[in-house]
């Protein structure tokens, strides 16, 4: 079951996070989602914790050798960060560590005996800064929180990290929603919502009658979904709802406004090749897409055709090109005159990666 | 692989992606405009590539008297649509991308492509914020870059150059508000016009003083107040064997 490889990796998680893998591996589906605490992203706990500007110090040369270690080692071996990657990412987690961001200029100052607040022991420190380059946990998740278009999103084991070609998502929503009434106060879904970061960034470009339904399937995913609505202060126009694809959406069939999605897409043989960082560590749920990486993509290709009204608007991300292709050509073939405008659009690295259309409203 | 070279390598593929990412339609459905589109400019002469370096570089361009509007022009422009001049791409190593990656490379390049002007950010934590970064310095580097001639003859300063200068200058109406600083996005329209002068009178700060109605010090004070516009002057000073400002 995908579920309990999900779990699996969590569980893989040491220390940090052993609380909050004990709920999840006993959970069976039915298990309220309000039962999970997210864990608070490490820039938002309170400064509680202090150490002298030389202790700070000394940690920061030790992590800072460990990151120069790593050489390109990670990029050979599976395409991971190198330590150009790993020192910026240091001096994000001091960013998000310290109360005061104006200290970091000052390490390697004479100025040694002076008070640092810290918002994690120096313990727990050295203790993520190990877990990021020996075990190659995400830097999003050392941090809880991922920076994404303008926004600040909480994440953590077992919620997929939003990735920036995904930021897309929303401009092309954003086009579109433009030049219609109709789109820009009509009701939205985002299938598969993991840390809700497509749902909060339409919910913000949506008029005030707009309304977005975030779905998914994994109960840490709705929780931490739920927090993120929560902190951007959209939860009157937000609803996350637990459950798979359009499944919790019955109520609303053929109501839709729009759909988006980024659901997982990568081929299960891929799955073992991938880089640490997302392999091992993030939910399988959230990745593996069957045996050609399409499942979930067709499922929600044939979903739109009764879930959207007439006009609505549809965005898929997938694994490239060949994915883009296969998927035009499916929903030509398989539902002949129901969509239109269908379109492929390259992401900023120039990979062919969204699949967007619209429900012919001729055909209905 | 050095800076110049990869940047040269990324242009080659940038023009290669341009030329790819052309809309496809359903046999049944009517062509839309592809996405990336709004980011390219119709501009087919951009078939040489130059490896500009990001650093500030002397007199780039220089817009004759007839085209001289459309120097000053790009900078009036809107985010948006000054982004519409630009290509846009990421730093992508090498792979899939989306899913595949844990990406902390977020970083942003855009190229103006009316110019060749390239503008980086790579220190943001998202590609959104990398992005704006980049603009903002696009348009330090088109007012660094980009140079209007002058007729010094019939000089007078225009409204926006006299919204940088400190109140002192004589030229300085009340109608002309507070003194605009480096912080301010207007600044950056001045500090344009203020390069067109200091390169009009090839680099003499008490040539261009005079015509502003301010003293030496005066203007050598703005001059120093940001970065990139005391980087500018020097280069200019130290091309034509002046001191630098200091």
């Amino acid at each position: 079951m995908k579920l309990s490889s999900s779990a699996c990796s969590i569980a893989r998680i040491p220390s940090l996070f052993a609380s909050l893998c004990r709920p999840i591996c006993s959970t069976s589906l039915s298990l309220s989602p309000s039962s999970l605490k997210p864990t608070t992203p490490l820039f938002l706990r309170p400064p509680t914790f202090s150490t002298s500007l030389s202790e700070l110090n000394k940690w920061h040369h030790w992590a800072k050798n460990l990151a120069s270690s790593v050489g390109s080692s990670f990029v050979h071996l599976d395409n991971g960060p190198d330590s150009t990657l790993l020192c910026r990412e240091l001096r994000w987690l001091l960013e998000d560590s310290l109360e005061d961001h104006s200290l970091i200029s000052q390490l390697g100052s004479q100025n040694y005996h002076m008070d640092v607040r810290l918002r994690a022991s120096l313990d727990e420190l050295y203790v993520l800064w190990r877990q990021r380059i020996e075990e190659r946990r995400p830097f999003q998740y050392i941090v809880g929180c991922e920076h994404w278009r303008d926004l600040v999103l909480s994440v953590q084991e077992g919620v997929l990290i939003p990735r920036p070609e995904t930021e897309l998502i929303v401009d092309l929503v954003k086009d579109v929603v433009l030049d219609s009434r109709e789109l820009k106060e009509g009701l939205w879904a985002d299938l598969g919502t993991g840390s809700g970061a497509i749902a909060i960034g339409i919910g913000r470009i949506l008029w005030s009658q707009g309304r977005v339904i975030a779905t998914d399937l994994s109960p840490v995913a709705v929780a931490v979904a739920t927090y993120n609505v929560l902190r951007y202060d959209l939860k009157d126009m937000i609803e996350v709802r637990k459950g798979s694809w359009f499944e919790p959406l019955k109520d609303v069939e053929g109501k839709l406004a729009g759909v988006v999605s980024n659901p997982p897409y990568i081929p299960s043989d891929d799955i073992s090749r991938l880089q640490a960082e997302v392999g091992q560590h993030e939910p399988r749920l959230a990745l593996d897409g069957g045996v050609s990486g399409m499942d979930d993509l067709l499922h929600l290709s044939n979903g739109a055709v009764s879930m959207l009204k007439p006009g609505g608007f549809f965005v898929f991300e997938t694994n490239g090109e060949k994915q883009c292709q296969f998927l035009v050509d499916y929903m030509e073939n398989n539902n002949p005159g129901k969509f239109c405008n269908v379109n492929i659009v390259s992401d900023f690295a120039g990979i062919q990666r969204f699949v967007t259309g619209f429900i012919n409203d001729k055909c209905h | 692989m050095s800076m110049a070279t990869q940047l040269a390598w990324k242009s080659n593929s940038l023009l290669r992606f341009a030329s790819k990412s052309i809309s496809r339609s359903t046999s049944n459905g009517c062509i839309v405009a592809h996405y990336s589109r709004s980011f390219f400019c119709n501009n087919t002469n951009m078939t040489t590539i130059t490896s500009m370096r990001p650093e500030f570089q002397l007199c780039c361009f220089t817009h004759s008297a007839a085209s001289n509007i459309i120097g000053s022009k790009y900078l009036e422009l809107t985010d948006e649509e000054l982004m519409k001049q630009c290509v846009m791409d990421t730093f992508k190593a090498s792979g899939p991308g989306g899913q595949h990656r844990n990406k902390r490379e977020s970083a942003v390049r855009l190229k103006h492509i009316p110019t060749g002007i390239i503008s980086q950010a790579v220190e943001d934590r998202s590609q959104h914020k990398n992005r704006a970064s980049a603009l903002r310095r696009l348009r330090t580097l088109l007012a660094v870059r980009v140079r209007n001639t002058l007729d010094l003859d019939a000089y007078s300063p225009p409204p926006e150059l006299l919204q940088i200068l400190p109140p002192k200058s004589t030229f300085r109406g009340s109608d002309c508000g507070p003194q605009i600083g480096p912080n301010n996005p207007k600044f950056i329209l001045g500090m344009q016009a203020l390069l067109d002068l200091v390169f009009a009178v090839e680099g003499s700060i008490s040539d261009a003083a005079k015509f502003l109605g301010l003293s030496t010090g005066a203007l050598s004070r703005l001059i120093l107040s940001d970065d990139s516009l005391r980087m500018a002057v020097n280069e200019l000073r130290t091309s034509k064997g002046l001191k630098p400002l200091k």
